[in-house]
């Protein structure tokens, strides 16, 4: 007598993970799907911050956009800026003078300091760490002050103008600066002692989303993610783009390729981009006025292409403007770092416990308001590529 | 340099080189040898030494066409090259990557959302994750320029 | 498993002062903290305004928003209108739609905008630069 019925019991349970999560500060949907405590597969669903920054940017004339750039993302707008900047200056063909290159690495490496220290500070507080995140927030406030020092805004800089900065630095804000700067190089340094140090914090990075040296480049992974799987790439070293040819420092690798790997770049970054601040304060050239009379900047724009690359803090950020001559940009590209790191990541995710996935997640250090000029959907990669959900579900496989 | 002289090996691909600024070397190829020269590329770098950075779609209105550009970094001096094809803007097909190098997943998707670029072969192209429902039913692609949004 | 490394760090804020500062709410006085407000930098960015006196009615910092905040309206009756000003308009910064990116100051060819380093834009009043603004000019006499 065989049975009438077959009832099926779907192997795996699906666990959406956000878009509104205790455990994800972004608005992304991790839609998990778990054999027991293991995860087999994440799918990526985005699509929940989406504002068409592209399109309007081709409706803006060219110095509107400097603006509208820098508020594609809060934490990496000095970048944004930057490197749409930039381009412009390569279509005009324009080139700032040394001080205004100076002041523009210091912008950008206190912005990658505030970030590092954040999602660090995030990382603790995802781990169960409360009291150490709240501590890093307070250093943090240090650098938030050395940029409103600089900038005039703790937050958003506004710094960047076609041909120079948009504000100079006087011997008594540089003085303070340094001050700033040297008071929270120790406070680093401690918390990177503790992240190297405490059994609480390693238990839960080390070994997780481990990402090999050759799935980094195949899946383009960039920025701090690639160089903790040993991939040796930085814009800041390759194009040497404003002052960071005159200034020492050094690229940060480190060969084990999982979160605590991820996490230590970021460590090391962050002294790294300390002593660059000071030592970029310390030399400030004196030649001349990097702060370019805007009423006289150009309004139009000669015909050509370029395409401009930055050292974000999340990774590689591109921006290609294209111009038909005239007062607005024809095509305007924006490829954050973001945008690959997430979308890839879904790579890292299998083989692990649910309880690792938000950490996998913010070892990333993701930004979907970067990323989401777009949204995709992502499925799994890699070994079970020929695994469809649909026949995981039915157990034809 | 000897990233652009392994570049010489694919020569045979290329109608057209030029630079666009600030130095980024343009090499324009037929569209459909797309696979065959990112098979070569793999073959002469492998697959750690170059990524794909970004994929790039411009509606090109008043020539009628959609130019596509695959911004290609090779390691380890991290140069970028660009390889740059035509297609016609009624129907603009072309062969996907994806079964060769799965980093260009998040960029061939977001082309086919916002300019409407096809991927053959790619799986995972979906209208309507990054483009409000209502573009999805009235079947526009929010970047070409005869859109108004 | 050792104690944690952090234990030293966590005893020492125990017995220290609060690191943040209230908000400070005048009316508001049952907690006994200090009322500071942040101190900012003199020159952070915050509300600005047109001086009447030097603005000619242009309009170059409306066309030039990014966030198009800015309006150009006509000078009210009361009001004298200095002759530089043809057309007697005059830009008023809706301060919530204002990104205060400077560009309108950094813009402006007669240096008309006054800057100020207030960050606060939480307000009873209706919040935009008209009134400050128009402070700048005298009444009309006898109207």
């Amino acid at each position: 007598m065989g049975a009438k019925k077959v009832i099926e019991v779907p192997y795996v349970v699906e666990l959406p993970v956000g878009p509104q999560h205790p455990a994800l500060h972004e608005p992304l949907l991790l839609k998990a799907y778990a054999e027991g405590e293991e995860i087999v597969k994440v799918e990526i669903n985005t699509g929940y911050n989406h504002r068409g920054i592209e399109k309007l940017a081709e409706r803006n004339n060219f110095y509107r956009n400097i603006f509208i750039c820098g508020r594609v993302c809060g934490i990496c707008n000095t970048v944004h800026a930057n490197c749409y900047t930039r381009a412009l200056e390569y279509l005009l063909g324009v080139e700032p003078n040394n001080r205004a290159k100076y002041l523009r690495v210091v912008a950008m490496e206190f912005e990658r300091i505030h970030s590092h220290m954040l999602i660090n500070a995030i990382m603790a507080e995802i781990l169960g760490f409360d009291s150490l995140f709240m501590n890093m927030m307070l250093d943090r406030e240090r650098i938030m002050k050395a940029k409103e020092i600089l900038t005039g805004n703790r937050v958003i800089g506004d710094y960047m103008m076609v041909g120079g900065v948009r504000r100079d630095v006087d011997e008594v804000k540089r003085d303070k600066l340094i001050k700033l700067l040297k008071q929270l190089r120790p406070r680093v340094e401690y918390y990177k002692k503790l992240f190297i140090e405490d059994e609480t914090i390693l238990k839960r990075l080390v070994d997780t989303g481990l990402l090999s040296r050759v799935n980094a480049t195949k899946y383009s992974f960039v920025g701090p993610v690639a160089r903790g799987s040993n991939v040796r790439i930085d814009v800041r070293a390759s194009d040497k783009y404003d002052a960071y040819g005159d200034i020492p420092w050094n690229v940060i690798t480190y060969k084990e390729g999982d979160s605590w790997a991820r996490m230590m770049v970021r460590w090391d970054e962050t002294l790294e981009a300390i002593d660059m601040c000071i030592y970029a304060l310390e030399h400030l050239p004196s030649d001349g006025n990097p702060v370019p009379d805007e009423r006289r900047l150009p309004r139009k724009f000669p015909e050509g292409e370029s395409y401009a690359r930055v050292e974000a803090q999340r990774g590689e950020l591109t921006y290609y403007v294209m111009s038909t001559g005239g007062v607005n940009p024809y095509r305007v590209k924006i490829r954050t770092p973001s945008f690959l790191n997430v979308i890839h990541s879904a790579i890292l995710y299998p083989g692990y416990s649910i309880a690792d996935l938000p950490v996998i997640f913010v070892s990333l250090d993701p930004c979907i308001a970067c990323m989401e000029r777009v949204a995709v959907v992502d499925v799994d990669e890699g070994r079970r590529r020929l695994v469809r959900l649909k026949d995981l579900a039915k157990g034809v496989y | 340099m000897s990233v652009i002289e392994k570049l010489n090996a694919l020569k045979k691909y290329f109608v057209e080189e030029y630079i666009i600024k600030p130095n980024r070397r343009v090499y324009v190829f037929k569209s459909e040898d797309l696979k065959a020269l990112f098979q070569d590329l793999i073959k002469v770098f492998g697959y750690e030494n170059f990524y794909v950075a970004t994929i790039v779609g411009t509606d090109l209105i008043s020539e009628g066409k959609i130019r596509l550009d695959y911004y290609v970094n090779l390691l380890p001096d991290e140069v970028t090259v660009v390889f740059r094809t035509y297609l016609p803007r009624e129907n603009p097909t072309i062969d996907s990557l994806i079964d060769i190098i799965p980093g260009v997943l998040s960029g061939e998707c977001e082309t086919y959302d916002l300019v409407g670029v096809v991927f053959r072969g790619n799986e995972f192209l979906k209208r309507g994750f990054f483009v409000p429902k209502e573009f999805v039913e009235q079947k526009i692609y929010p970047l070409r320029k005869d859109v108004k949004v | 498993m050792g104690k944690p490394k952090i234990l030293k760090l966590i005893l020492k804020n125990f017995v220290s002062k609060p690191a943040t500062l209230h908000y400070p709410l005048k009316e508001y006085r049952v907690i006994k903290f200090p009322y500071e407000h942040t101190l900012i930098e003199e020159d952070a960015r915050g509300r600005h305004y047109a001086d009447l006196t030097k603005c000619t009615g242009c309009s170059l910092c409306k066309l030039d928003c990014p966030a198009d905040a800015i309006e150009m309206i006509p000078i009210p009756e009361g009001y004298e209108a200095p002759k530089i000003n043809p057309r007697k308009i005059y830009p008023v910064v809706n301060y919530f739609r204002c990104v205060f990116c400077y560009r309108c100051v950094t813009i402006c060819p007669v240096n008309a905008y006054i800057t100020t380093s207030e960050y606060r834009l939480a307000s009873p009043e209706s919040i935009d630069s008209s009134q400050l603004s128009l402070s700048t000019l005298k009444k009309a006499s006898g109207g």
